[in-house]
């Protein structure tokens, strides 16, 4: 459809050619096609009402986990310990809310590679632990920290409950993991106190259409996310999908695997609300990438895409219904049924990195590694 | 000299046949030459095989080795230049391989890169420096970069770059020396044996190589002719490590060298069927020596030799246009992993022949004049768009493909 509108107006231009000696002028301004859907509006919404208060969001359940670890500290048991679980989990969710959104200053200080790579590599923490030499700063240190690093200290490092409880009193234990809850901390409120004071503003402004304008980037990251992050992290890389062999292990939180898929549930919930511009506290919806497609649709008479991509999702959710809570087990004992959440994830894909980025003439900005 | 003797006796020898197979011609009744090319490569002469290439898959495995330890911090410059040479600095023997198999080998990387008959035999000069600039970026992944594992890379500063969630270990100017070393073993080895050597009608043909293959005569306690023989070791430099590599296209992509590229540039839309044109080449080729149709061969050869000298002009394209886009993404990390496997790339077209040409499509200087722009200054800190889009074209112009053809 966009072909038969640039067609269009390339052919109008070209009439004009014949009569107009500037054409040439004009012609490169109707060339970049930037349309007259508020842009502005959008960034504002995407930045009040779900951007920002999903950053607040994490914060505060940042905040609430450091007080259940102070709480187990000075009185380090096994109700404290599970106390400080459940802050884990729900920071560990909430995170999921702004994974996405690496652009401004998590894009800058690599905020995702800080806080959620996985598989953690027990082997290198139990190292840092020992050695009490430890630059988390570095990007080697990516898979020592973060919330995969925490699931392993507070499930995985000892065999039972009680033997985590003692271990955690361990001078360099308790160290490490004070380190951790320090650093999650100091870097989301970095990134939360830079859209509040400033990104906000820079954010909204840079509303022009091109490669470096606020939309295409956010798109693009949108994009990036659904694609590496929701598809294949989650999804397609402990389902086996680009190894030949299935990664059970490599599913996110492994060591409490019982909240592997409500992580997943957490990523894709954004995603669907982030599109439709669901508020972050309310069923209020803001100008969203939905309405803009159904924009671009009544000027070019075509059909909505921003449809057929929910109605994938639909599909999505009725195969991820099939999915047991733990998706380590899941990938084990059934792994059929991650292979099936995967392809309807994929078909999404499709629609949104080929016609959802044509309909809104954004160019992909990233590539496909190829692996080595 | 002794070899030298030879060849000049070899040259005579076909001087002399030439003129004898004309009359031999006139006299045939049945010219036409019958060439039976198998399904697979699979050759045989009374019921053994023919094709061996033990040899080529040895020195790809050395250096699958070499590349895993290039990033083990443990290890020495000492032992690496070994693993490189397989014998010690002063030229004993050494045992550097964790495969002892390869510690028995007389076989060694080294002693083949830039080691080609028709490149290197009278031009032991570059072949020494080139041979040489391999070694000093080993050592200098040992005195440079492993001292700075734990330092942060930046502008004149060895150390880590994340790359996404993977880490990076570069030199001061953001070059992988390990990605250096793999890239460029793919020209400066594996490319220059087969085009430059294996496949050259100075091998080929050396020697009584005619008159014994024509006569079937093989070599002592072998079943192969020597002729048949030095075409397997071309294709062995391809095709060594496949899992069955008399149908090496089903597995396509199981070494880090020319294999896994040829997959890369076959996956390509855009250069479809080019692992399958040189598989075909080379059984064609090898069914022909068989028959003792050399015109043939050589036609097949050519082939070969035009096919690969794109792949590495096609991934050194791809790389420098990747990074291209990664710049401009500010993905540093991205563009120095993608730039480091570029410049290694790059460095390989010294190695690229031309077909039916005794050059090769790059001269030293030109390849030298790319390095020099890549690592000019910062290096790849530096690095913009119009400079990397001038080395793509100048690479480009030279084919029949162009940058955007090649770049994704």
């Amino acid at each position: 459809m966009k072909l038969t509108n640039s067609l269009r107006s390339l052919s109008i231009c070209m009439l004009l050619g014949l009569f107009l000696v500037s054409c040439g002028e004009k012609d490169e301004s109707s060339s970049t096609e930037t349309d007259n859907f508020d842009r502005t509006q959008m960034l504002t919404d995407w930045a009040d009402i779900i951007i920002i208060p999903a950053y607040q969001t994490y914060t505060t359940n940042l905040d609430a986990l450091n007080s259940s670890y102070s709480n187990f500290e000075a009185n380090p048991n096994e109700t404290n310990l599970e106390a400080l679980r459940l802050s884990y989990f729900n920071a560990y969710r909430s995170w999921q809310k702004v994974s996405m959104f690496e652009i401004g200053k998590a894009e800058e200080i690599g905020l995702r590679n800080f806080t959620n790579v996985y598989p953690t590599d027990s082997d290198k923490i139990e190292e840092n632990i020992a050695t009490q030499v430890y630059n988390l700063d570095l990007p080697s240190n990516f898979v020592t920290q973060g919330f995969p690093a925490l699931d392993y200290l507070l499930y995985g490092a000892a065999d039972s409950d009680e033997a985590i409880v003692l271990l955690l009193q361990n001078t360099n234990y308790a160290q490490y993991v004070s380190d951790l809850l320090s650093r999650l901390t100091a870097l989301s409120k970095e990134v939360l106190t830079d859209w509040e004071t400033n990104y906000r503003t820079t954010f909204i402004e840079n509303g022009g259409s091109s490669a470096t304008a606020s939309v295409d980037k956010m798109v693009n990251d949108f994009l990036f996310y659904y694609e590496k992050y929701l598809r294949a992290g989650k999804i397609g890389i402990p389902a086996g999908v680009f190894s030949g062999n299935t990664l059970p292990d490599a599913v996110e939180a492994p060591y409490s695997a019982t909240n592997s898929k409500v992580l997943f549930d957490e990523g894709f919930e954004a995603v669907r609300d982030f599109f439709v511009g669901k508020s972050f506290y309310s069923e209020e919806k803001g100008s969203s990438l939905s309405d803009y497609l159904a924009y671009v649709a009544s000027q070019n008479e075509s059909t909505n895409l921003a449809n057929s991509i929910e109605t994938q999702w639909t599909l999505v959710t009725s195969k991820v219904n099939d999915l047991s809570a733990n998706l380590n087990e899941q990938v084990i004992t059934d792994n059929s049924k991650m292979l099936a959440v995967y392809d309807e994830l994929q078909k999404a894909v499709v629609l949104m990195k080929v016609d959802m980025m044509q309909a809104l003439n954004i160019q992909v900005d990233y590539v496909d590694a190829d692996g080595d | 000299m002794k070899k030298k003797h030879l060849l000049l006796a070899g040259l005579l020898t076909i001087g002399m046949f030439s003129s004898c197979n004309k009359d031999k011609e006139d006299d045939t009744t049945t010219p036409e030459i019958q060439i039976e090319t198998p399904e697979y490569y699979e050759f045989s002469r009374d019921g053994s095989s023919t094709i061996s290439f033990s040899g080529q898959t040895d020195r790809l495995n050395m250096g699958e080795e070499l590349l895993g330890q290039l990033t083990d911090f443990s290890q020495s410059s000492e032992n690496l230049l070994e693993m490189y040479a397989n014998q010690t600095a002063t030229g004993e023997d050494a045992n550097p391989f964790a495969d002892a198999d390869l510690n028995e080998s007389t076989k060694s990387i080294k002693s083949k890169v830039a080691a080609s008959a028709d490149f290197f035999s009278a031009n032991t000069t570059e072949s020494a420096e080139i041979k040489a600039t391999i070694g000093s970026w080993i050592e200098a992944q040992v005195n440079e970069v492993f001292p700075n594992e734990n330092e942060l890379a930046a502008v004149g500063v060895a150390g880590q770059i994340a790359d996404g969630s993977s880490v990076r270990y570069v030199n001061t100017k953001g070059l992988e020396y390990n990605q250096a070393v793999a890239k460029s073993l793919i020209g400066a080895l594996v490319v220059d044996q087969i085009s430059n050597n294996y496949l050259s009608p100075a091998v080929l043909d050396a020697g009584d190589n005619r008159v014994n293959n024509d006569a079937a005569i093989v070599e002592e306690g072998k079943s192969y002719t020597t002729m048949e023989h030095k075409w397997d070791e071309a294709y062995g430099y391809l095709f060594g490590k496949s899992t069955d590599a008399t149908n090496p296209l089903m597995t396509l992509g199981e070494d880090s060298f020319l294999n896994k590229y040829l997959q890369r540039v076959n996956e390509d839309p855009d250069f479809a069927g080019m692992a399958s044109d040189i598989f075909e080449a080379f059984k064609y080729g090898r069914a022909a020596i068989v028959a003792g149709d050399y015109a043939v061969r050589n036609e097949q050869a050519e082939i070969i030799k035009e096919k690969l000298a794109e792949v590495i002009a096609i991934r050194s394209i791809y790389y420098l246009q990747q990074a291209k886009v990664a710049i401009a993404a500010n993905d540093m990390g991205g563009a120095f992993h993608d730039l480091s496997e570029g410049f290694g790339f790059v460095y390989s077209l010294r190695f690229a022949r031309k077909s039916n040409s005794t050059d090769a499509y790059f001269t030293r200087a030109e390849v030298d004049g790319f390095m020099d722009q890549l690592t000019t200054g910062n290096g790849f800190w530096d690095l913009d768009a119009s400079t990397l889009d001038a080395i793509s074209d100048s690479i480009a112009n030279k084919f029949d493909f162009t940058v955007a053809q090649a770049a994704e």
